[in-house]
Formats: C-alpha cells, structure tokens, sequence
C-alpha cells in the first residue's frame, strides 16, 4: 500500500513537472500552430534569471516567480517580433528557426554565466516534507503539484474567460475572418508567444531547485514536452493535463518496474505507436481549424 | 490505391492551379549539365590527396566527407520527397555501432586476453560474447550490417508511419521519439552496447589487405569514394522515375494518390535509401573518430545535419553536402577562443539561411545562374528578337 502510494506520487510528481514544461508549449502550439523547439531554453532561461536573481539579489524563490515571468515573456516577445512572425505558413521550418535559436540562447547563457552547474536553494518554508497516510512526502513536490494546477487554472482562465482569450480562439479558428472583425491578429500572437515563453520561464524557476542549471538542460525538457502536447492533442488543455499524467505515471510505473532509461525508451515507444495511429492526439479539439 | 480517403471528400479546399507558365519558362538543362557539377566536386575530392599530404588534414578531411554523406541522405529524404528526418541519427548511429562492433572484435584479444571479450563486457560480467556480436567477426558482415540494418530497420518504421499517411509535422516526431528511443536503448544496455562510454578503442578497418588507417590516404580515399558513389547514386536515383514520382509527391500528395500510384511504397524505399546512406556515412565516422558514441544518436547532432542541410541547400544532394562540409570545415579551423561565439553565429547563420533562403546556398547559386542566363538570353533578345518570338 504504501509502495503504491508512493508509486502514485512519484508519477504525480514526474507528471507535474511535466505539465509545467508543456503548459506554454501547448499553448504556443495549440493556437498558433509554431512548433516551437527553443521551448526548452525558455525554460533554461527562467531557471537561469531564479538562479541570477537569488545570487545577486538574494531573493528567495517565490518572489523571483514575478520577475522570471515577466523577465522570459519578454523574450519570448522579442523572438516572435524578429523571427517567429515570418513563419506562419512555413510550420515545418518553424522547427528549424526555433532550434536555431535554441542554439544560440544556449551559447549566450554559456557566455554569460559559464558552463558550470549552477543551484537554486529550495525555499526554507518548503524544504521538509509531510507525512501523507504513512508515505513522505517532499513539500516542495507538493508544492510544484499545487502550482501547476494554479498555473492550468489561470491559463485555462485566460484562455476562456478574458477579452484576450475570446480574440485568441478567433484567431485559431479563422485568422482573415478574425482580422475582418477588426482582431488585431499578429499582435495577439505576439502575446500568446509571450504568455507561453513566460509560462516556460516559470516552468524553469520552479525545476531550478530539484534539478541542476545547466545552458543544455533544455534539450531534454522540449522533447518530453513535445510528446506531452501531441499526445493530450493540439488546442485541447484538458488532453495535456491528462497526457502530462499518462506519461508521468506510465514514466514512473516503468520506472518501478525496470529503471528509469528504460521506461523513457518504452514511453517514447508509446508515443510513436499512439501518434501513428491517432495523429490528432488523444483529446483533440473539436472546433474548426 | 483504389479508394480514395474520406477525409478528402468533406474537406472542399480550393485546390492552387498548376502555375504552367512558371514552369515552361523555367531553364531546360539537360541532364548532362546537371551532372555536371556532381562529376566536378568528386573528381575534386578524389584529387586531394595528391595535394594533401599531411595525415592529420587528410584525417580532418575524411571525417567532414563522412559527414557531408550524412547530409546529403537528409536532403534525399527531406528535399526530394518531403520526409523530415528529425531522427537521422538512428541510422548513422546503426552504421556506427555495427562497424564498432567488429571493429572491437579485432582489438579485444589484446585488451582481455584469450577469452577475446571486450573490455566493457568483462566489467558487466558477461561470460561469453552474446549471439548477435558473434557474426561480427567477419569485415564483410560489419559493412553489410552497417548499410542492410539501417535500411531494415527504416523501412520497417517507414511502412508503419506512411501507410497511415503520416505525413509534416508527425513524420518529424515520430522519428524524433525513435531517436531518442534508439539513443536511450543503447545507453541502458550497457553489457552490449558500452553504454554512455559507447565502444572504444577500436582497431584499424582491413579489406582486401589494405589497413585503412584513419590517418591515411587510403581511408581518405575509402571516405570520399563512399560519399562520390553515394552521390552518383542519389542523383540517378532522383532522375529516375522513381525520383520523380518522389518529388511530385513533395509537390501534392493528393495528386499522386489520384493517378493510382502506392505513395508509400516509394515513401518507403526513399527512406530506407537515406537511412542506409547515414548508415555509411556513421560507419565512416565510428573509423576515423575510433570510437562509437550514444551521442551520434542525440538529439543535438541530429538536428545538426538538419542544419548542414538546410544550410547547403536541401533540395540538392550536393548542396547538402557542400553545407555539411562547410559548416564542420569553419567549425574546424576556428581557434578555441572564437569556438564559443561560432554557436551564436552557427545559430543566427541557420535562422537566416531558414527565414530567407529556404533552398539553401544551393538555391543561391541556382537562383545566380537563372538571373545570369536569363540576362543572357535578353541580351541575345535584343539582338534578335524574331527568333525568340518565333520559340514561344
């Protein structure tokens, strides 16, 4: 019992942090259709401004959370003013431009604060763990579980109940139709791409104090996101919540039975057969594209 | 193909008109003049060596060749028909680890003593050389493996993914998830494979009592013979019908559906020929980097011959090439301090090359070489400009 508790946990757990990564991607994504590979260093990039922030500020996470957000939204801004935007109707070669910046967001962290691993401290509050029904549990496990589930709440908020969120579902069905309305739709998707880029840059805050900061840590994170996403189905947050936990428990029960390596290879496996057989992902939109 | 997909019934999208006028004023080369430029760069590469004699350039040389195979695989599948091969890795790394394979057969009786084991097999305890390393004692085996398997194993994933018309954006993830599939298997079976160290050591590649030591010209001429077969066989490739059929198919699939032909036979066969081509092109890297590393199936080096690609040209075999030649040459000859901004430049070079130029330098070149003859021919056009009223 207690095995499976933790079992359960532990694929919550894996599931969260993943949900975290692919929250903006799907967005990105799922409304705009920009498969986006630099993804992984917006996270890097979040996990980097924590780890600067705590170390020449000295602020402790949670008010970093803010700044991070805002910090990597604005880059995400810029990356979509200068480059993204040329792409829309090329969507393969958005994956080519986007590891292109990639790369080099990677290089300019790797000059600007070295190749070394960097640490971002747990928050005091959050560092021990609880007793739940005879298991232990990390507080700050807990904690990332909890603020995905917020940061799903406000995107899902975002999306369906603001002025923003009613033009960005116009945009995604019909863009002229949306434009001849008056939408202003290159602007909206500049901050879509923000929102996601910041919602990355959050994702990346978060990860900093359980994983090292490194400038290639975002290349595995893009990948398992990317599976998350196409898995759950484009431009359906619900499928990449229950995507992000199929995998995170599939990843973790794997992972209990054979080792880590090897449930990643079988999940990915998974993927494959899944994709070919249901392209659309597993939940995927119902309205016109 | 009898029936034709539902999906193309509820879907009334308007479909473009052929642009016919494009196409009649568009240059008729004869093939001849396409060749042309194929014959040039191998007979230039051929003749290095007799310029070239320090080993350590020829050796530098032979890997950017190897490397330059691999490209020129990508742009068969992804220029020439459409398939983008996130994964392009599988196969060179197939090529690799097979021709490591017998590679460290040879040299382990040195390393392990009589009972002939490898190294990294006498660490995981394994008593006895597993089935399936057995076979690779033999040179032939090795290089029928490092190209068969590839293909094999391409044709098999290119049956799965294309009957169901996967096509775009799925292609590239599913073969980006068999990459990473691929990648983590051979790290996790450490007994076998060398895990994260990967399979080292290895001892000279020997055919026909040649040594091919990598620090020869006799492997620079294994190397860029490879890739100047490989090319010739690209190009006749796509000037067959098969090659155009392949293109048309680039071009519209639903067209090619509706004239009857079974889009993903030739699908498959364009794959597993790439895949088998990265199969050499990987055997090729394992001899002259003496090792065979998880990492020629990451992510990072995939993507790369993505960008050599894109960068050369992808819808040219020899475009690509020349794109992967260039980029690792530049790479090469930077001095360790400039090796870190080269990234930046790598990176902004490939978003440009992508936003701007989407057939590469190849396309440059091609574009160049229009506006020439088209100058040209105006001139000529001035002078007499009867005759040319008369072609039309």
């Amino acid at each position: 019992m207690d095995i499976l508790l933790g079992q359960l946990f532990t694929g919550l757990s894996i599931g969260s942090v993943l949900l975290l990564v692919a929250l903006g991607l799907a967005i990105i994504y799922g409304t705009m259709g920009v498969i986006n590979l630099a993804h992984g260093e917006f996270v890097m990039l979040g996990a980097y401004a924590t780890w600067f922030l705590q170390s020449t500020l000295g602020l402790t996470l949670l008010p970093c959370l803010l700044v991070v957000f805002l910090m990597v939204a604005a880059a995400g801004w810029a990356v979509e003013r200068t480059i993204v935007r040329f792409l829309y109707r090329r969507p393969l070669d958005t994956i080519l431009a986007t590891w292109g910046i990639g790369i080099m967001l990677q290089q300019a962290v790797r000059l600007a604060a070295g190749a070394d691993l960097r640490y971002v401290q747990t928050p005091d509050q959050l560092a021990g763990s609880i007793d739940l029904a005879g298991v232990a549990i990390p507080s700050y496990r807990l904690f990332i579980l909890a603020f995905s589930a917020a940061l799903l709440g406000l995107t899902w908020f975002v999306v369906q109940r603001t002025e923003f969120g009613m033009k960005l579902r116009a945009v995604t069905q019909n863009r002229e139709m949306a434009s001849c309305y008056g939408i202003d739709s290159a602007r909206i998707f500049t901050l879509t791409f923000a929102f996601g880029s910041g919602l990355a840059g959050l994702a990346g805050a978060l990860i900093a104090p359980i994983k090292s900061v490194a400038p290639d840590m975002g290349t595995n994170f893009v990948v398992d996101a990317f599976m998350v996403v196409v898995v759950g189905g484009v431009g359906s947050l619900f499928g990449t919540v229950a995507s992000a936990g199929l995998i995170g428990g599939g990843t973790a029960g794997f992972a209990f039975l054979l080792n880590d390596t090897l449930a990643k290879a079988l999940v990915f496996l998974g993927v494959v057969v899944l994709v070919r057989f249901r392209p659309q992902g597993l939940f995927a939109a119902t309205g016109r594209r | 193909m009898t029936s034709l997909p539902d999906r193309h019934d509820r879907r009334a999208e308007p479909v473009p008109r052929p642009a016919i006028a494009w196409r009649v004023s568009m240059p008729r080369i004869t093939s001849a003049a396409q060749f042309l430029p194929y014959i040039l760069f191998c007979g230039a590469i051929l003749a290095v060596p007799s310029f070239v004699s320090d080993p350590f350039l020829l050796n530098k040389f032979a890997r950017y060749l190897a490397l330059g195979l691999a490209a020129a695989a990508l742009a068969l599948s992804w220029g020439y028909c459409g398939i983008l091969n996130l994964g392009q890795g599988v196969g060179f790394g197939l090529g690799a680890y097979a021709m490591a394979m017998h590679l460290k057969l040879k040299t382990s009786p040195v390393h392990t003593g009589s009972a002939g084991l490898p190294d990294f097999m006498v660490w995981n305890n394994l008593d006895h050389l597993p089935w399936f390393w057995q076979p690779f004692h033999s040179g032939l085996f090795a290089l029928a493996a490092a190209v068969l398997l590839p293909a094999l194993v391409a044709a098999l994933l290119g049956w799965f993914m294309f009957r169901a018309r996967i096509a775009g954006v799925y292609v590239a993830i599913i073969t980006l998830a068999m990459l990473a599939v691929t990648n983590l298997v051979f790290v996790d079976q450490q007994a076998y494979t060398g895990g994260l160290n990967g399979i080292t050591d290895l001892a000279w590649f020997e055919m026909g009592g040649v040594e091919f030591d990598p620090y020869s010209p006799a492997f620079y001429y294994l190397s860029a013979g490879s890739l100047a077969f490989f090319l010739m066989l690209g190009m006749v490739f796509t000037r067959s019908k098969a090659g155009l059929v392949l293109r048309a198919i680039r071009g519209g699939t639903d067209r090619v559906l509706f004239f009857g032909y079974d889009m993903a036979s030739y699908q498959c066969l364009a794959f597993s020929l790439s895949a088998g081509m990265s199969g050499v092109a990987g055997m090729l890297y394992a001899m002259v980097l003496e090792f065979a590393s998880p990492t020629f199936m990451g992510v990072p080096l995939s993507l790369s011959m993505v960008i050599w690609a894109a960068v050369g040209g992808r819808g040219s075999l020899l475009g690509a090439t020349v794109g992967a030649i260039l980029v690792n040459g530049t790479q090469g000859s930077l001095s360790e301090a400039f090796l870190n901004s080269w990234q930046l430049i790598l990176g902004a070079l490939f978003i440009l090359v992508v936003v701007f130029l989407p057939n590469g330098l190849a396309g440059l070149v091609h574009n160049l070489g229009a506006r020439l003859s088209g100058r040209l021919r105006g001139m000529a056009a001035d002078r007499a400009p009867s005759a040319l009223l008369n072609r039309r």
